[in-house]
């Protein structure tokens, strides 16, 4: 059973005469436990797909089903819940909040789930270690390299347990090695913890670490195949 | 989330700008302490207006009249039983009762201090010793010397050292007030006394019982009017002292006058009633602005956090959530202003209260203190909640493009 199932979803930028038409009739399922790709040019629509399937954009046409729950007519305010509750949101530029400590960045999801302070932080600096950076807990994201940062980012989106991880670009504003070491940690928690991970890069070398590649040019899917991955 | 954590995320990123959010707070803060300092100075006056004069509890009014005799060895009696009825006779329907004034606390007296006559003295009278003075030389009153009518008394030690030179010689010499001559036992430490508020303050301290026996107890200088309900009684003083002044039993020996406290308190409360809805019309334009000052940061402060209000929202934050956080903001910012003008103004109060006339304490209330906080919080509320609904209704997308 598919955990994400789009059908016929079109999206659309602007209204009346200048409407721009980004996504047409897109048709897609994700299964759990899944390492997916989604690739494409810039302004291929990529994007704006991760967004409806995140959670993070609810004005879409179409039916969006996920574990059969049919969210396309679910309020604002559901969705903020299902972004709490089921998914978790590694960005290209991090997206970490400045002046408040690693921890504190990392615990806002359980915060907002309605965790207590103390529990929170807790579970922050075991999740912390997870992604190598433990002890890093009271520093400041300024204080941490992109890499690092690209690290507490993966805690903050990992912390609540989510049914599955979206990251958009999360290596591409990180350097070859970086990279790599981004992946792999992509990687050991698609296996040890089966977690779901969608990706979206237009980075060929970790396209093809993923098991499954989904191809987006003008907004329609032209290809959606599975590689071997490793 | 929890209340207690929106709370901890306002002051956070309220620290995280400490000297804009100070700046803001400024305006609230000096609206506050105006408010605050007017009202508890006129809640000074009211206080001391019903505590102290003119009005007992149950609404009656009452004054004074003063007899002066034109020579201070004068064998005029002042006001007598003659007078009083007189009195009762002819103003009975405002007047419930008028009695020669026991005043027993910094009363008038001309003593014969040793062979020298002390115009304008004052004696405070006490039923049993009082431990409120601090005895310098010679002993207290005893309980036994008052209530036997022992002719003993205590002298002030600017008065003793002004006659006796030290305060050792004081003691054993005696005094002579009316009918009767009291031998000075001991000398207490001067207490301040500018507005013959203070009985511990008086020239003189003695026995009530013995002070107002003989002829003082019908007769005496000075008669207290108790008015009913609604008289006027000032006017109706005034009256009565015109009265004396044609009719009284010495009426040729001296001069009258009426002391009405309560008139002149009633021109300083309405001088602060006048002042408060000044102050407060000046406190409530500067309240307005302060508002609008805090609306501007917020709006400001909405706009630069644009990306964290994005990213609160990506993890799961409800717009409500993301509302809250800026609406209590800005009510932390102006409570917080807001007591410390509650602070201010009260220690204002305290320190004006100290140049006021008639020993006016600066009274601040539970209500002035809910004032301060309602208010602020008002202003908080009122200005903040548009940059607070600008903030949740952010488009996600966008932010996150």
């Amino acid at each position: 059973m598919a955990m994400i199932r789009l059908e016929h979803v079109n999206k659309y930028y602007g209204q009346g005469a200048t409407r721009f038409h980004v996504l047409h009739d897109i048709n897609l399922q994700v299964a759990a436990g899944e390492l997916m790709a989604i690739i494409g040019e810039s302004g291929s629509g990529k994007s704006t797909l991760i967004n409806i399937i995140g959670f993070l954009d609810d004005d879409f046409e179409g039916n969006y089903f996920y574990n059969d729950q049919a969210i396309h007519d679910y309020t604002r305010a559901d969705f903020a819940k299902l972004r709490n509750q089921h998914v978790g949101f590694v960005f290209q530029n991090f997206k970490l909040i400045r002046d408040i400590s690693i921890a504190e960045n990392v615990i806002l999801p359980l915060l907002y789930a309605g965790v207590g302070r103390r529990q929170a932080k807790k579970t922050a600096a075991r999740v912390l270690s997870r992604v190598g950076l433990g002890g890093y807990d009271d520093k400041l994201p300024t204080e941490l390299s992109g890499g690092q940062q690209q690290r507490v980012s993966i805690a903050r989106a990992i912390i609540a347990n989510p049914d599955f991880l979206i990251a958009d670009e999360p290596t591409g504003a990180l350097d070859t090695k970086t990279s790599q070491e981004i992946m792999d940690l992509f990687k050991q928690l698609n296996q040890t913890q089966h977690t779901t991970i969608i990706m979206v890069t237009h980075d060929p070398r970790v396209a093809e670490q993923c098991e499954r590649v989904v191809k987006i040019i003008d907004g329609r899917i032209v290809d959606d195949r599975k590689v071997g991955g490793n | 989330m929890r209340n207690a954590e929106l709370l901890r995320s306002a002051l956070q990123s309220l620290r995280a700008n400490p000297k804009r959010s100070f700046l803001t707070t400024i305006g609230i803060t000096i609206g506050i302490a105006a408010v605050i300092t007017i009202l508890a100075l006129g809640n000074g006056v009211k206080k001391r207006l019903s505590d102290e004069f003119n009005t007992t509890q149950n609404g009656e009014q009452y004054t004074y009249l003063y007899f002066t005799p034109n020579d201070s060895q004068s064998a005029a009696s002042g006001f007598t039983e003659t007078d009083l009825n007189a009195i009762e006779e002819r103003f009975g329907a405002k007047v419930k009762k008028a009695a020669i004034s026991h005043e027993t606390n910094n009363a008038s007296v001309s003593p014969l201090v040793g062979n020298e006559r002390v115009n304008n003295a004052t004696i405070s009278l006490f039923k049993r010793p009082t431990s409120k003075i601090s005895i310098i030389a010679g002993r207290n009153l005893t309980t036994n010397e008052l209530l036997t009518e022992e002719p003993v008394i205590l002298m002030k030690e600017s008065l003793a050292k002004k006659q006796y030179q030290t305060v050792q010689n004081t003691v054993g010499t005696s005094v002579s007030i009316g009918d009767h001559d009291y031998r000075v036992v001991g000398v207490y430490r001067s207490q301040a006394n500018t507005y013959n508020d203070n009985k511990y303050g008086a020239d003189l301290i003695g026995g009530t019982k013995l002070f107002y026996s003989g002829t003082t107890a019908t007769t005496g200088y000075g008669i207290k009017l108790t008015f009913y309900q609604g008289a006027n009684a000032g006017k109706v003083t005034k009256k009565i002292k015109k009265y004396m002044e044609k009719k009284g039993t010495s009426a040729h020996d001296g001069t009258y006058m009426a002391v009405d406290a309560g008139a002149e308190l009633t021109k300083v409360n309405n001088m602060i009633t006048g002042l408060t809805a000044f102050i407060s019309a000046i406190a409530g334009i500067s309240l307005f602005i302060a508002g609008i000052g805090v609306m501007n940061m917020m709006y400001i402060s909405v706009s630069e956090r644009t990306q964290e209000i994005g990213i609160r929202l990506a993890v799961g934050a409800a717009p409500q959530n993301v509302m809250a956080q800026f609406l209590l903001e800005a009510i932390v910012l102006t409570v917080g202003g807001g007591l410390l003008g509650f602070v201010i103004g009260w220690l204002l109060a305290g320190i004006i209260s100290n140049f006021m006339p008639y020993h006016i304490h600066a009274v601040i209330t539970l209500n002035s203190f809910l004032l301060a906080f309602g208010v602020s919080a008002s202003v908080g509320i009122i200005f903040g909640i548009l940059p607070a609904k600008q903030a949740a209704n952010k488009n996600l997308i966008e932010i996150l493009r």
